[in-house]
């Protein structure tokens, strides 16, 4: 008796086709767009209560966050922080996107951060407050179209590294090193009394060597997009830069290695690489991955790209975002202000923790009240035989130049630039091909015709 | 009368139980929710401009006109080719070779675990490992070169050295599983062929020949097919280990079409995606062809 519970095959085909167009019309309605609502300062009035999910980058830094978050939830006992270490850099555009699962709060990088702008709360009523001590070059970067949307958190400043054993062997004085120049001199000055030595650092990894060659840029005062939003990548701060980069290559003075990849630390750690112009996080290998020459790297200032020149630029850096479809971003921003703006939470960021016992010292606060010399928020490095770092980047730090802009498709443009300045190291372009060629490309793919 | 016993007959016929619909439903549901669904959106999704927040916005075939216009594409198209050309035809004879050897073996059971260690380990401390063996100056592949008075090879830091380098890794990991593939082939083929053909004096060789690889032809079309898709779909392997450098030589289509998706440019990696279906099943039917042909001959 089959009858009583049969269809029409044709009823089952149409009833079929329905639900497939069904889903088909509900495809066209994608999540809808954010537009950058706006967290305004009244909505963050109440005693905080709660529960929030915050996410970091894995590693070192969700351990320092980790602890640091305690200092918050031990001021507010009501709030409950889940904080998970994640992938950030592959999960959060994604996360974003979907709209599912979506954290209160986030880590991310600076220079991936317009690339996920429009999914972000604007923050400018609330960071109004803070504007005038934030470091100028550090609000450039998280201000997009105008609207301030993520929390500055670190500085980055680039400063120049050195094994002062090899240096003072060669009868090289640090204290000389002023310009590029000089460094190319200092770095002959190696090899002739250590002719095994390539002794300046020359960075093979497409994404880092353009943040590189941004810091470079940066501290000429350019960028590769300038405040009308035009491409200034063929410019003098960029061809400066390579130029003298192409010198390293072609006077065999450099050592061409990806950071923290086996060539890298082995040179380092054998003393045929002694000069690594860098953010200020590479403090972090001397620490953590070098063992031979720990306690032999000392840092100063980078060399000026001309004699009284600008001596800091900026390399990376990194913010707090709040996604517009966080639940709780209220309690994200409370978190995050703890973190950056309060004595109280910059000091825990920056203390002592089971990582980095002396205090975090991979980068220092973009938050300019925190950056008093005479108090330290990290310890003199071990690593770095006892030297007082945090004065040195301090000094670097205030003197970062301001008024960058990090164009939307920075991330992108490593397809291009990046990779030419790879060809460039490995001796197959010239430093006015690479920019040339670069420009067209980024103006070609990622800008659209001007 | 007789007409309306016919209708009520023809209506009759025309009805289905629903009992096998009900029983096939969570399949369909599933499919039709997490594969159906999926792939109608993303073909959708070529013909648009989005970047995951707004509206849609329909831009016809833009998406399609830019990739197969751009030069990026294509040479991702041919890392991708010379990446299969390095690993598939390689694993296929080594894979067959092996498989071969050990039909007849003891301790079966134990090689084929061996053989399939590589494919179950974590890629990603893998990689690590390749990135240790062969870094240029350190690595353990040069050191060896040079103790026999061959020049160190960039395998890391030079397009070619870099796909090599890439496709063996792939080699290593994958070609377990081709040979556990092809000794299911091998035991189908009854042993009293092989009598028959010693008996007619062929040797070793032309036993192989004649009869391995005539009556496992269907199994090497799935190794290969497999082995397309692998290779098209190649991603963690150059993600780890060359982060799809140096100069973008190990950028495959599958780290590609990522970068897209990384990029938020969604609409175009959704058009790349079905470019990527459309050729990966052109070279994956072409191989099976070319194989048939042979087996048919």
């Amino acid at each position: 008796m089959t009858t009583s519970l049969s269809l029409s095959r044709r009823t089952l085909f149409r009833g079929a086709g329905a639900a497939l167009v069904a889903g088909g019309l509900g495809a066209c309605a994608p999540g809808g767009s954010t537009g950058n609502k706006s967290l305004p300062s009244s909505s963050v009035t109440k005693p905080p209560s709660g529960e929030i999910t915050i996410w970091d980058r894995t590693g070192d830094l969700y351990k320092v966050f980790d602890k640091a978050i305690a200092s918050f939830t031990a001021k507010y006992p009501q709030v409950k922080v889940h904080h998970v270490a994640v992938d950030i850099n592959a999960k959060l555009p994604a996360t974003l996107i979907s709209g599912a699962g979506v954290p209160d709060g986030a880590f991310y990088d600076d220079a991936l951060l317009t690339g996920v702008a429009p999914h972000l709360y604007d923050l400018s009523q609330l960071i109004e407050q803070y504007k005038s001590d934030i470091a100028p070059y550090k609000l450039g970067v998280v201000t997009v179209d105008g609207k301030v949307v993520a929390v500055p958190w670190d500085l980055d400043p680039g400063l120049l590294f050195y094994r002062e054993d090899v240096v003072t062997q060669a009868g090289v004085d640090p204290a000389g090193l002023t310009t590029y120049d000089a460094l190319l001199g200092a770095a002959r000055t190696v090899r002739e009394k250590f002719p095994k030595a390539q002794p300046i650092h020359l960075e093979n990894d497409q994404f880092l060597a353009q943040l590189w060659i941004d810091m470079f840029a940066n501290q000429q005062g350019g960028a590769m997009v300038g405040a009308d939003g035009k491409l200034t990548i063929d410019s003098d701060p960029y061809r400066k830069a390579l130029t003298w980069l192409d010198t390293v290559r072609s006077e065999q003075l450099g050592t061409l290695a990806k950071y923290t990849q086996p060539t890298d630390l082995q040179t380092q750690d054998n003393g045929t690489q002694v000069f690594v112009p860098w953010a200020q996080w590479f403090v972090f290998a001397p620490q953590q991955l070098l063992k031979a020459s720990k306690g032999k790297w000392r840092a100063t200032a980078l060399p000026a790209w001309q004699p009284g020149g600008a001596r800091a630029g900026v390399m990376g850096g990194s913010s707090f975002v709040i996604p517009a479809k966080a639940k709780n971003p209220e309690l994200a921003w409370r978190l995050y202000e703890h973190l950056v703006f309060s004595k109280a939470g910059y000091t825990a960021v920056y203390g002592p923790n089971d990582v980095y016992p002396g205090g975090l010292n991979t980068s220092i606060p973009s938050y300019l009240p925190a950056l008093d010399p005479n108090t330290p928020l990290f310890k003199p490095i071990d690593a770095f035989g006892g030297q007082d770092l945090w004065k040195v980047a301090v000094e670097a730090g205030k003197q970062v130049p301001g008024g960058y802009m990090i164009p939307t498709w920075w991330g992108k443009a490593g397809d291009y630039f990046g990779v030419n300045v790879q060809k460039l190291l490995a001796g197959q372009m010239s430093p006015d091909d690479v920019l040339k060629t670069s420009a067209s490309q980024i103006q070609k793919n990622l800008m659209g015709p001007s | 009368m007789a007409t309306t016993r016919r209708s009520a007959q023809r209506v009759r016929r025309r009805r289905v139980p629903v009992a096998p619909y009900l029983f096939v439903a969570p399949f369909v549901l599933v499919f039709a929710g997490f594969s159906a669904y999926p792939i109608f959106f993303a073909l959708q999704l070529s013909f648009t401009n989005w970047h995951g927040a707004g509206a849609l916005e329909i831009i016809g075939f833009a998406n399609y006109r830019y990739l197969l216009t751009s030069p990026d594409f294509w040479q991702s198209m041919a890392t991708s080719g010379v990446l299969w050309l390095l690993v598939v035809p390689a694993q296929v004879l080594v894979a067959l070779t092996i498989a071969v050897a050990l039909r007849k073996a003891k301790f079966r059971g134990v090689f084929s675990a061996a053989l399939i260690a590589p494919f179950v380990t974590p890629l990603v401390a893998m990689a690590q490992v390749w990135i240790i063996l062969f870094d240029k100056d350190f690595g353990a592949v040069n050191q060896g070169l040079s103790s026999i008075g061959l020049p160190a090879i960039g395998w890391l830091t030079t397009s070619a050295g870099a796909k090599v380098t890439v496709a063996l890794l792939v080699l290593w990991r994958t070609t377990g599983y081709a040979v556990i593939l092809l000794m299911a082939g091998l035991s189908t083929i009854p042993s009293d062929v092989y009598e028959a053909a010693t008996i007619d004096g062929a040797g070793a060789w032309h036993q192989f020949w004649s009869i391995t690889v005539p009556l496992v032809t269907r199994t090497l079309s799935f190794v290969v097919v497999i082995g397309t898709l692998t290779v098209f779909q190649l991603f963690a392997e150059p993600y780890v280990v060359t982060g799809g450098g140096p100069f973008n030589a190990t950028r495959t289509a599958g780290l590609y079409l990522y970068k897209h998706i990384t990029n938020s440019d969604l609409g175009l990696g959704a058009a790349n995606s079905m470019l990527l279906v459309v050729m990966v099943l052109a070279l994956s039917l072409a191989s099976i062809r070319l194989l048939r042909s042979r087996e048919d001959s």
